[in-house]
Parts: C-alpha cells; structure tokens; sequence
C-alpha cells in the first residue's frame, strides 16, 4: 500500500481524536465484558476442575456414600481384607471464617502419599502437631495471608452452626500451577474433620488407585464384594464431569449476554467507521481522481479498523481482567446459590479468554468496517457526489434491509419451533431476530419521520420540521444509532420482563410453598437449602417449647442416581399441614395421596426437564440397601434448585436410608400463639447450643427473594454495560451527525437562528431518535422477552414461569432511550451552537 | 489534424442520465480530436456537459454509447482498475477547488502521483522540490493545504497535475475561485507549465481570459458542440 495515502488517511483519524477515541472505547467496552465473563467462567470452571483434580489426586475411582457417607470402618476392611494399600479415606465439608469461604478437608495423613502430593512440603513437626492436636491445620500460603495468619495463629471457623477455635499449624507453599487448586483448601486430619462437621465415624469418601488391566479388574471385583450395598464405587473422573455438566447452562447464559455486549459495539464500529468514510468522500474521491484503486482504498480502510480494533481490544483486554475480578466473585456466588459450594481464590489469567477475545474483537471490528471500507472503494472518483445522494442510497436500501430483517426473524421462528433442547440453537434464534429487528429500524425510522415532520410542523413550527426531517435526510448515521441504541433497549426490556415474570413467579411459589410459621435451620453455604443437620437434641428443645401446634421437618442429602448425582429432600409433613408444592403435572389428590402412602416420589420441574421424566416413569436412586426404583407420582415447581430435587415422604425416606438427622424444622403455631413470644422462647431454648437460623415466614420470604435478587446481578451488570457501549454509540453518531452538518447549522444562524436556537434544534433532534429507539424497543424486548422466558429459560435451568408485563419496566425503557440520546446530544448541541456561523461557511 | 499526432479521440460519444422517470442527454454523439501539445478551452452554460466530457476522457466515467481514444488507448474498451492505472500514469487533474489532500503537507501532496506511479524516492523529492521552487513555494513545502490562500492552493493543485509528468492535464474552471488578479497569475502558471512540458491542456472554464490562451475553444450546448473556434482572439 502506499504511504502517502495511508498518512493522508490516518493524519485524518488523528485529526478527529474524540471520533477515534469513542470507537475504540465501543470495541473495548464490548471486548471487555466478553473478556470478563469468558475469564470468570473459565476461573470458576479451572478453579472447580482443579480442585477436584487435586482433590482425586492420582484417584482413579471413589467409593461414594449414600445419604450420609460411608461407613469409616469400610475403609479399615479394604486396607486389611482387600489389601488395597493405594487408598485415602476423606472427610469433605465447607465452612467460612469471616466471609471466606474455606474447603475443609479431612485425609489420613498416612495415606495420602500414595492419593495426593499437595503435603509433600509439609514440615514434620507441623504434620506431628497435625496428628497430635486437635482442632489443627493447614493452609494454602495465599489463603493465609488473606486471612492474615501465620502458622501458629488461630481462627474461628464456623461449620453446620458450629464454631470452633482452630490452630494454623503450617502452610502449604503453592506456585502458579497449583495456586487455584490450593486456594481456600484446609487440611486437617480426618479426625478433626469429622469432629468440625459433626460426621464422627462417617466419610465423604474413599479414594482408591486401581491399576489398568486384568490386574485392576480383579482388585475391583474384590472390592466391590466388600462393598455394602450402600456405597458404590464410581470412576472419579465421571463425578467431575457431572458436576461441570451442570452448570453449563448457567455458563452459556452469560456468554450470551457477553457476545450481546460484543454486538452493540459492533455498531458502534460499523458507526464510526461509516463517519469516518461519510466525512472524508471528497478526499476519497480526490484519491480516486489521482489514481489510487479501488483495492488500495479497500485496504486502506481496513488498515484504519484493524487500527482501531487492536488498539482497542488490548484496551478491552485490561478493562476485562479488571472487571473480571469483579465477575468471579458474582458468579461463584450463583453457583455457591443455585449447584454447590466453590471456592475461587482470584482471577484465573488463562491464555484461551484472552487469545479468543481477542480474535472476537479484532473479527468483529472487520466485520464491522467491511461495508463502510467497500463503501469507500465504490467512491466514485470525483468530488461531486453529493451527500444527498448518498442519502437517496440507503434510503433506497432501507427497504430492502427491512426485508432482509424480516427473513432472518421469520427464520429465527422457524428455528425456535424445531423440536429441540438445545440452548445454543435457542440463543441463535434469539440472536437471529435481534439482528432482524435491528435492520428492520432504518425503514420504520424512514416512515416514522416521513409521517410525523409535517405533524411536529405544524405544532411545533419550522424548527421541529427541520429537526425531524433531518433524522432521515441523515438516514445513513442516525438509522444505525437509533437500531443500537433499540438493540440495547430491548435488551433492558427483555431481560427486565424476564427477571419481573421470573420474581412474581417465585413469589408467587414462596407463598404457596412457605406454609410454616417459623423456621429453624443451621446455616450452611448454600443458604436456601437445609443439607446442614441439627443436633438431635434442638427437636427436642423445639417440642418443649409452647405454642407450637405441629412441626415439619426436611433434610436434603446427595445420593447417586441413574442420572448422576441427584439430591433428595425428605419431607416429614403434619397431618394435615405443611408445604403445598404447586404441581405442573398430576392431579393434587392422586399425588399426594401416593406421597403419603410412601408409594411414590415427586420430582421437582428442572429434574424432569433435565432427565426427561415424567409422571409414572422411575427415578433410580442408591440407597443404603442397593439401589432402588421410586416411580414418580408428579412434576412440582420448584426454583431452588439448579439440578433438580426428587422429593420422598420422610417415612420412606427412613426406610431406606438409614440417616435420621434432620435438616430443618418448619413450625406451625396455635392460633392463639404470639409470634414475637414464640420466637423468643426458641432463642432461648435454643441459645448456647448449636448456632441456628430461626426466622419468620416472613423473613425467609424475604431472604429467598434476596438470593434470587443475588442471582441476577451479574445480568443486571451485564445489561447495564451493554447500555454504556450503545450510550457511546449513540455519542459517537450524534457527535459526528450534527459535526457533519455544520455548514447547516451555520446558515441556520446566519439566517437569524440564535445559538439556543440550534442547541434547541438539536436537542429536538436527539430527543426525537431516544425516543423512537425506545418505542421501537418495546415490542423488541417483549419478544426477546417471551424467547427468554419460554426457550431460554427453560431449556437452561428446566424453569417454567408465569410471563408478566409490568408497565414500569416498559416506560423506564423509553425513558432510558429518551434520556441517553438526550445526555448524548448536549455536547454536540453545544459545540453546534457555539460554532461561528463565518467559519462554518467558509469551509469548503 | 495528422492521426497520430492525435492524443484524444472521441467517436459518436453519447452520455444520458436517468432522473427519475426521465433521460437527461448530456452529451450527444459528439466526435472530437485533440492533437497532443494542444491547449483546448470548453466553454458552455452549467450543466451543458463540459465536466461531464472531462470526466470520460479521465476514465472516470463511461459513455452511454461511442469511444474515447486517448493516446491510442481505447478508454471504454478498459475495466475500472485498468482505467484507474491509466489516469495514474497518463493524466493530470486541476479543480475549481484545488481539492488538494488536507491531511498532507504541500510537498507530500506533489509526491503522491510520483509514489502512485513508484517513482525513486530521491528522484521523486528532487522532482517535487524543483517543481516547488518554480512555483514559487520552496519555502511552504512542510505546511498543510489549509494555511495556504486560495492562490496558493491552486499553485500546488497545479504542480501536482504536473509533477508525474502526464500526458493530459484536464481543468475544471481552475480560475473560477480565486480573485481576478490571482486568477491571471495562476493561468499564466497553469499556461507556462504546460506548455513548456509540451502537455495536451483541456480546460473548462467561463472565463475569456482562459479561453483567450486556448488554441481551439469548444462551446458545448445541447450536448453537441455549437461552436468551434481556433486561435480566437477574444
């Protein structure tokens, strides 16, 4: 390429700073959410692999429990009887110091050479003192030092509402390798672990090296002759994955939302771009005179997006790792919320977010620039190609992109109508009529305007003639900044519809299902669920207690199932009372007259979606008497759960696991009972003992809501940054619109406008685009809406809920639309007005 | 006129535009000859097609119907990039508005054909320095198209059309911006330069003065050329 006429190009991006600067910043914006997700993502999803990697060691196989562990004499048997030497008991359980939240785990510090090499750099005398002392361990040094402990230090650890004084015996020195993997790990003896869990005589697990071959078929066959029918032994790799299965839905929800980001900075891209061709025609033209190529031209402009995309997507880069710290945490969070609990120590720098964000900023600013770089090559050589003219195109063209818009919606129907589950296909529907609304917006925006401006003539007079007829003489510029500035909009809206259905939902399941007056539970990590236990004894305390009527009691355990990992809830429910799960599929009395009976279970909504179950199929559970089958009575609607609950009577539940612990206590009081007097007397009852929950029906309500609140964040976080890109955007246009219509304006003044006149003229102008955008993004985002709600949703979390419009959502949207556009025309409207009328119309 | 002193060649050339549902004839079957070293004044009412004319013999339109020889080259017969390459090489452009690159300095603007046609580095500054010089702008090399007067612009425009030495140089009213005294000094460059180089001149203009240095003065109306005058003394 020559470089004359690339310097001649350039110098002019140069000389055009906030232009080159607000088209950066829309790549980076978009590169950076996108970035920030994939990296939260892949650290969560690292972390979580990792840690099950150090966890299973050199394990090849587990053997897992069923409700409540494994027998720890089992472990005893397989070393002595089987002789399998290569083996590790482990007790695992979640706690907190403060707001960390650690994973204790307990090993046999005997075995755990031949499992596990993460003790390898222990000092003797601490694994003495380890073995020695109770209530000792160990930590990752990271981990430590966010604590700010040093061996030797203590720290209260809170574990199932117990809280016990620990002592820091030593650290585990970790590099960058395994510094994920270690992170928020305590290691203790199995003895403490069971002590700090209250597990005494039970296992998580067992890990066991079998070796390949004849050989390991053989051990394995001995082994599972010892096994009782209880336990089972399972591949460790095939538990890591099911467990990454399940929250690939919640990953892929916030890819999408990422790449929506992506989206609106792509046109803003295509925006700045479309200027920076638009303003510098005459000297395009000018080159073409002078014998520069179409092809030169072509590259030319290309050279400047790469330019701006590198620049750019290094930018986005940096602001993504930043703002990925942030997203870690609110994604663990979810999934600590609605799977299990995770522990992510920091950010994970993984090569593949950066290289891949990397190639999707640099791809989308190309992709964006092609039409206005063959726009530019198309420039016919000479500079009497009037703007007008220009105009008369893509005016012709609108129509014809409307059309286009319509198939690729009309495909986006089809689509969603194909008999499938798959959420990918479901998210390029939705991306596939997105695209088509937005390139439906310069025709309708065309028509509108044609409409209106004799209208707002008369009523407004000259000026908002002027104004409004100035959106489509301009079509080129403003029917791309009022189509991002609706793309993000709907989005609001979309999503806004989405969250408030999916909230009145819940709300509406809470009241149906929280039938108890006040409930007590131990606090555990996943504060919605109850697979912490009570002590024995609090029951008791709880039926001495007056007032009380009845009680319901529920305990949730993790068993394996024909379907991987499933958790079951044993209800215990008063005659007569407790919870009244609304049901999606079966006749309530037929149902419940099976549950009682203990001659079926209920599957929750996202169990059945998930596993494709359905009322008089059977769910296969291993119990502590083999595994069994439970036909399944109905489908009820649960939003709790990511992978789905399998109900069961607690009398069945009891009579084929051997647990009796309990989770949680539901109470019903007399009616004569005061609430305030109730309550009072189980914290005094209770005090001293166990750390529990006790809260109000009210109050659970209300923290339910909160973590489902919690649950959006992230999205709410995402919606907004899709806002700011489509904000920039919609700066950057009117910016270069009305800088581009200088010579206008200037004789606007010399022919009497005042300066408030024009920044009136403009703000009209402005005004008028936010709010087209934001009428148009009404229907848009209830139709992404109802694709979110009825596709989306459900084919991700198994989630069916009732769709709610609420007006507010809908007129905050307008009102955004209106809002921006009018903050982002202040600026320019200034500047217009300020502009000397003489120096404006001596340019040539 | 003896054919191969011939250096532009039009033939029954015809151009129309669709406006609306109307076709507006510009140029109507016209045939012309231009003889190389010829300085050719067109002369006509806006919108009689004397732009319209500089633009196919430049390639940077095409005819509805007939064909444009330049320099043997038969311009309708070429595609677009062949036509661009030839004007590269062959032609030389002054406008009304000088139309000079705003985001290159003087000296860079007159390098631009030369770097466009890959002319040695050296050579090429040399050549844009002298050029430079002659017009009387040495000094103003490093500065940019916008602190220059309007005369000073077209002193540049017309270095430029001429520093790659082409075989055509084609003006569109390079005059009609700049004051009358101005004007005089820029013509009388625009003339000196161009006939010294023993370069074909066409030039549209509205002035007597431009047309007065003209060896043959075209007046287009109707799409046809109404009058033909050689060596008129105005």
């Amino acid at each position: 390429m020559r470089a004359l006429v690339r310097r001649a190009s350039w110098r002019h991006l140069w000389r055009h700073p906030w232009q080159m600067v607000l088209a950066i910043l829309g790549v980076a914006l978009g590169v950076a959410v996108a970035v920030a997700v994939d990296l939260a993502n892949t650290s969560a999803e690292r972390a979580f692999r990792l840690s099950m990697a150090n966890l299973a060691g050199e394990a090849t196989h587990q053997i897992i429990g069923g409700a409540t562990g494994v027998d720890e004499r089992l472990y005893t048997r397989l070393r002595i009887d089987a002789g399998l030497r290569a083996s590790a008991p482990v007790v695992e359980a979640y706690g907190k110091s403060g707001d960390e939240t650690l994973h204790v785990l307990g090993v046999d510090i005997f075995a755990e050479q031949s499992i596990r090499g993460h003790l390898n750099g222990i000092s003797e005398v601490a694994l003495q003192r380890l073995l020695s002392h109770p209530n000792t361990v160990l930590m990752a040094d990271l981990t430590a030092r966010r604590l700010g402990l040093a061996p030797g230090g203590r720290f209260t650890l809170r574990l199932g509402g117990r809280r016990t004084e620990v002592e820091l015996t030593g650290v585990l020195a970790t590099s960058a390798r395994t510094a994920a993997a270690l992170d928020g790990l305590v290691t203790t003896d199995i003895a403490t672990a069971q002590e700090l869990a209250g597990v005494v005589g039970r296992l998580s697990w067992i890990d066991l090296v079998l070796p390949e071959g004849e050989q390991g078929k053989d051990l394995r066959r001995r082994v599972e002759r010892l096994l009782p029918p209880e336990v089972t032994l399972v591949a460790a790799a095939a538990r890591t994955e099911a467990m990454t299965q399940m929250t690939r839905a919640f990953h892929i929800n916030l890819t999408a939302m990422s790449l929506l980001a992506l989206l609106v900075g792509v046109f803003l891209i295509y925006n700045t771009m479309t200027f920076a061709v638009l303003q510098r025609r005459g000297l395009i033209g000018t080159l073409r005179v002078l014998g520069v190529t179409r092809a030169e031209i072509f590259r030319v402009v290309l050279g400047e997006a790469v330019l701006i995309g590198v620049v750019g997507t290094v930018l986005g880069i940096v602001i993504g790792i930043v703002l990925g710290q942030g997203l870690v945490r609110l994604v663990t969070r979810t999934i600590d919320d609605l799977y299990f609990a995770l522990t992510v120590g920091s950010l994970l720098l993984t090569p593949a977010p950066l290289i891949k964000g990397s190639l999707m900023g640099l791809a989308a600013t190309l992709l964006a620039a092609l039409a206005p770089a063959m726009e530019a090559a198309t420039t016919v050589p000479r500079t009497a190609l009037t703007r007008s003219e220009l105009e008369r195109r893509v005016r012709s063209l609108a129509p014809r992109l409307a059309l286009l818009g319509a198939l690729l919606a009309l495909g986006a129907l089809v689509i969603l109508l194909l008999p499938t589950r798959d959420l990918v296909t479901g998210f390029v529907s939705l991306f596939m009529l997105i695209l088509g609304m937005t390139l439906i917006a310069p025709a309708v925006v065309a028509g509108v305007t044609h409409l209106l401006a004799p209208v707002a003539g008369r009523l407004f007079g000259i000026q908002a003639r002027l104004a409004i007829r100035g959106i489509a003489a301009s079509l080129s510029r403003t029917g791309v900044a009022i189509a991002a500035l609706m793309l993000a909009v709907s989005t609001t809206v979309g999503v806004g519809v989405m969250v408030s259905s999916f909230r009145s939902t819940v709300a509406v399941w809470l009241d149906a299902t929280l039938r108890a007056d006040i409930y007590i539970s131990a606090p555990s990590l996943r504060s919605s669920r109850t697979a912490s236990q009570l002590d024995p004894q609090i029951v008791q305390h709880v039926r001495a207690v007056p007032g009380i009527e009845a009680i319901a009691s529920g305990r949730s355990v993790t068993v394996e199932s024909g379907h991987g990992l499933t958790e079951v809830f044993a209800l215990e429910r008063p005659p007569g009372r407790g919870p009244r799960y609304l049901l999606r599929a079966g006749d309530p009395a037929a149902v419940w007259r099976a549950f009682g009976a203990n001659e079926a279970v209920l599957v929750s909504e996202p169990y059945a979606y998930r596993h494709g179950i359905g009322i008089g199929d059977r769910v296969r559970l291993r119990t502590d008497d083999g595994e069994r089958t439970f036909p399944v009575a109905g489908v009820y609607y649960d939003y709790e759960s990511g992978p789905g609950v399998v109900l069961m009577n607690r009398e069945l539940y009891e009579r084929h696991y051997r647990d009796r612990a309990i989770g949680a206590l539901g109470l019903y009081l007399r009616p004569d009972a005061a609430m305030d007097e109730v309550m009072a007397a189980l914290r005094a009852a209770l005090g001293g003992g166990q750390e529990v929950l006790i809260r109000s029906n009210r109050e659970i309500r209300q923290a339910s809501l909160e973590i489902f609140d919690r649950t959006f964040t992230i999205t709410n976080v995402l919606r907004l940054l899709s806002i700011l890109v489509a904000f920039i955007g919609i700066l950057s246009a009117l910016m270069a619109l009305q800088l581009e219509r200088a010579k206008e304006l200037a004789i606007l003044r010399a022919t009497g406008f005042t300066p408030a006149q024009v920044t009136g003229l403009v703000t009209v102008q402005t005004g008028f685009m936010g709010l087209v955008a934001g009428v148009l993004a009404v229907p848009v985002g209830l139709v992404m809406s109802l694709i979110l709600i009825h596709v989306i949703n459900r084919r991700a979390f198994g989630w069916s809920m009732q769709t709610l419009v609420p007006a507010d959502v809908l007129i905050q949207a307008v009102l955004l639309a209106l809002l921006a556009a009018l903050i982002a025309g202040l600026y320019p409207g200034w500047r217009m007005a300020r502009t000397r009328p003489a120096a404006a119309l001596r340019e040539e | 006129m003896e054919s191969e002193n011939i250096v532009v060649s039009l033939r029954g050339l015809s151009r129309s535009y669709r406006e609306g549902e109307q076709t507006r004839v510009v140029l109507d079957h016209l045939d012309l000859d231009i003889a190389r070293g010829e300085c050719v004044a067109l002369l006509g009412r806006s919108g009689s097609g004397k732009s319209t004319l500089l633009n196919l013999i430049s390639g940077i339109d095409l005819p509805t119907a007939g064909t444009i020889r330049v320099d043997g080259v038969e311009l309708t017969a070429l595609n677009e990039r062949e036509r661009t390459l030839f004007r590269r090489r062959h032609v030389g452009f002054v406008y009304q508005f000088f139309n000079l690159i705003p985001t290159l300095t003087v000296e860079e603007n007159l390098l631009l054909p030369l770097e466009l046609n890959r002319r040695d580095k050296g050579a090429a500054r040399r050549t844009a320095i002298a050029l430079l010089e002659e017009i009387g702008l040495g000094d103003r090399r490093t500065a940019f198209p916008d602190q220059l007067s309007g005369g000073e612009q077209q002193r540049v425009a017309i270095a430029r059309a001429l520093v790659h030495d082409p075989l055509l140089v084609l003006a569109d009213e390079p005059t009609g911006n700049l004051d009358a005294d101005t004007g005089r000094h820029v013509l009388a460059l625009l003339d000196r330069l161009t006939r010294q180089a023993g370069k074909t001149l066409i030039v549209v203009t509205h002035s007597k003065a431009v047309a007065g240095l003209a060896d043959q003065v075209l007046t287009l109306a109707n799409g046809h050329i109404a009058a033909q005058a050689r060596e008129v003394a105005w």
